[in-house]
């Protein structure tokens, strides 16, 4: 697939946006409350659910990707790499899932995304552990991620309304 | 640009979404919390055999009778305990009636669980060695207690 | 499509700022405990900061490899081997080598009041079964002759390690492998850049770092008397980065006809020392990492604290006297008594309702 000019600059300025939203929910005390190496809040998903409706899957795909990449260098943890391609990927399949179902607003959208971003979390923390002792966490995170999606549904719904009255048109 | 028709009105399929999450979450936390609940911040007992667990209740369960563990030949019963009776040197303040769980009665030769006594904070625990069992205690107020580890 | 871009790039800019700011969330106090049951005893392993779930259950493997390398009981050990190769030399690993090269060392140094090898005779009054029984005098007599720890030998050859001892010895690390697996797990806290960790293997202690408050950490010292008592300390040991170990014969005993045997057995005699101690309390400092050294100051403490109890009161405090340095000790004498001695002397916080005369201080 060909990208435009246009397109490859808004690919980039969102990939900055989600590393710059990394870094913002490490603000979040989460860590404190579920000792888990890696587990985060998920407020990069507010840029994959834009890209997703905006530029579609492969693009929101693409950024997903660049995202967890240059945010495991900048932490120089690569363990961190493998909880945030899991956690983004399980996220992206459940999105584009629900997208494509065309019957959710982005509220539902983007609490299925955080729940599966949870899950694939949780999957890497028993897979880089060798235990299962961090699923005893994911009720906790499945609740937590109700939360964290409404939120993230209501920064995106805000972001698409914004954008309505630009050139750069969500319909 | 491609882009995708979208809503930011809630609907019947959202709340399909929010249900099925929360059917997931109260799944996985019978399977891996044994159905014990939600502890949260009460003090819940934590059984575990051959570095498994094997059971999560509240102290106050016990009250409708103790429970039986088994490994190997070895067999315990935990039993509800009410702190109060004895005092513990060092501690000024001494708690009052305080739930916690004790061994009543153990099959083994060194009887180290039943000496244990009476476990009433978190982070404290009843081992039994040849049985390969802990009761542990989690949740609840943290062990206020005075020492952090104890040689001997 | 320029507004898009100029608003993104300013709220971009905006948080990469906050992100800078905002107080992140301090990585020490995040908390991992693992309890185990190993080596005959159960274990806690508390390790904080970031990788301190990593840490707990590497702690765990490491316990679990050394048990099986170590145990008497089970027959395809390092240990079980070697005790059954009546006298032929077998390979052993670099734990095990390490472990008889440390226990010959603490031999040597207590004149025998520590041995590996008085394993048959503590067998022959049940400690290792938990079937108690007083054995006969001329059976004790027979099986010391077998006791001698400065028989074993352990040889370094190209192709890693042998071992062998005496025919008809047998040997049991009990006595310092715990001691020996706190020293691996200081290693491994600073392998894994833990900033703090409490570990409690059994009466073997090691306090990693400090507390998350930064204070020391406590530490309760068991009162011989009340053995059962949570709570029943003769005093407190604040301690960072050290290493504590308490030996006494109330930990494991039985009664037989009236009278109390307990479990730590005079290599000289055959017979439950006959101390006047009731509990010898070892504390060592970590010592920075050094690829020569073997084993550190964890194992010494373990073999040591046996070794002084055997010994008694007035040749522990000798002992202690002629190296000052190395190490310090609280004792607990049968008449009541304390001692402290005085690289410790401020660390030790006496529990005054404990019923015993104010300590004395060993300078």
């Amino acid at each position: 697939m060909r990208l435009t000019t246009k397109q490859l600059t808004l690919c980039a300025v969102l990939t900055a946006l989600a590393l710059a939203l990394s870094y913002l929910e490490n603000l979040f005390p989460l860590a404190l409350a579920i000792p888990i190496p890696g587990v985060k809040l998920g407020l990069a998903n507010i840029v994959t659910v834009f890209a997703l409706y905006a530029l579609g899957a492969f693009q929101a795909l693409m950024i997903l990707f660049a995202r967890c990449l240059l945010g495991g260098m900048f932490a120089g943890n690569m363990n961190a790499l493998l909880f945030s391609l899991l956690g983004g990927a399980a996220a992206m399949l459940a999105m584009i899932g629900l997208v494509r179902l065309g019957r959710c607003s982005v509220y539902g959208v983007s609490i299925g995304g955080a729940a599966a971003h949870n899950c694939g979390q949780i999957a890497a923390a028993v897979l880089t552990l060798g235990s299962t002792a961090p699923l005893y966490y994911l009720p906790v995170l499945l609740a937590v991620s109700l939360a964290a999606g409404a939120l993230t549904g209501l920064a995106a719904a805000c972001l698409f309304q914004a954008l309505d009255h630009t050139n750069l048109r969500i319909s | 640009m491609r882009t995708r028709s979208w809503s930011s009105k809630p609907n019947g399929w959202d709340a399909l979404v929010v249900l099925a999450v929360i059917a997931l979450a109260l799944g996985s936390a019978l399977a891996v919390w044994g159905g014990g609940g939600e502890s949260g911040e009460a003090l819940t007992a934590v059984v575990i055999i051959d570095g498994k667990e094997a059971d999560r209740f509240s102290p106050a369960d016990l009250l409708e009778g103790p429970r039986t563990y088994s490994n190997g030949s070895y067999t315990l019963e935990a039993a509800y305990g009410l702190r109060g009776a004895e005092s513990a040197p060092l501690d000024h303040e001494p708690p009052s009636g305080e739930a916690g769980v004790r061994v009543a009665w153990a099959d083994c030769p060194t009887q180290d669980c039943v000496r244990t006594g009476l476990i009433t904070r978190s982070g404290q625990s009843i081992v039994c060695l040849p049985g390969r069992i802990i009761i542990r205690l989690e949740g609840g107020a943290p062990d206020g207690g005075i020492v952090d580890a104890v040689v001997g | 499509m320029r507004r898009f871009i100029s608003i993104t790039l300013a709220l971009n800019l905006l948080l990469s700022l906050t992100a800078c700011f905002g107080p992140p969330v301090d990585p020490d106090t995040v908390q991992e405990s693992i309890q185990v049951i190993a080596m005959d005893t159960a274990m806690l392993i508390s390790t904080y900061g970031k990788r301190s779930t990593a840490a707990a259950y590497a702690s765990e493997d490491l316990i679990r490899d050394l048990e099986a390398q170590l145990s008497r009981t089970e027959e395809d050990s390092e240990v079980s081997r070697l005790n059954a190769a009546d006298g032929r030399p077998t390979e052993v690993g670099p734990d095990l080598a390490a472990l008889l090269t440390a226990a010959e060392e603490y031999r040597a140094d207590t004149g025998g009041a520590f041995d590996i090898t008085v394993a048959p005779v503590v067998s022959a009054w049940g400690f290792t079964e938990d079937s108690f029984r007083v054995p006969a005098q001329a059976e004790l007599e027979t099986l010391l002759e077998k006791v001698d720890g400065s028989a074993v030998r352990v040889e370094r050859t190209a192709g890693g390690c042998t071992a062998a001892l005496a025919p008809g010895q047998s040997a049991d690390l009990g006595g310092i492998a715990k001691g020996y697996a706190a020293d691996k797990l200081a290693d491994l806290f600073r392998e894994y850049e833990i900033p703090r960790a409490i570990a409690t293997l059994g009466g073997n202690v090691l306090a990693w770092g400090d507390r998350p408050d930064g204070t020391a950490w406590r530490v309760g010292v068991q009162d011989p008397a009340r053995p059962d008592e949570q709570n029943g300390f003769v005093g407190i040991l604040n301690l960072k980065n050290s290493f504590a170990v308490t030996s006494g014969g109330y930990q494991r005993y039985f009664e037989e006809d009236g009278r109390t045997y307990h479990h730590i057995i005079d290599p000289a005699t055959g017979y439950p020392a006959d101390s006047d101690l009731t509990s010898v309390t070892v504390v060592a400092e970590v010592l920075p990492p050094d690829a020569e050294q073997l084993y550190g100051p964890g194992t010494m403490c373990d073999a040591l604290s046996t070794a002084l109890f055997v010994m008694g009161r007035e040749q522990a405090l000798n002992f202690w006297t002629s190296r000052k340095n190395a190490f310090d000790l609280v004792l607990v004498t049968k008449d009541g008594e304390i001692y402290v001695t005085g690289g410790i002397a401020e660390d030790f916080v006496f529990d005054e309702e404990s019923g015993y005369a104010y300590p004395v201080l060993v300078k």
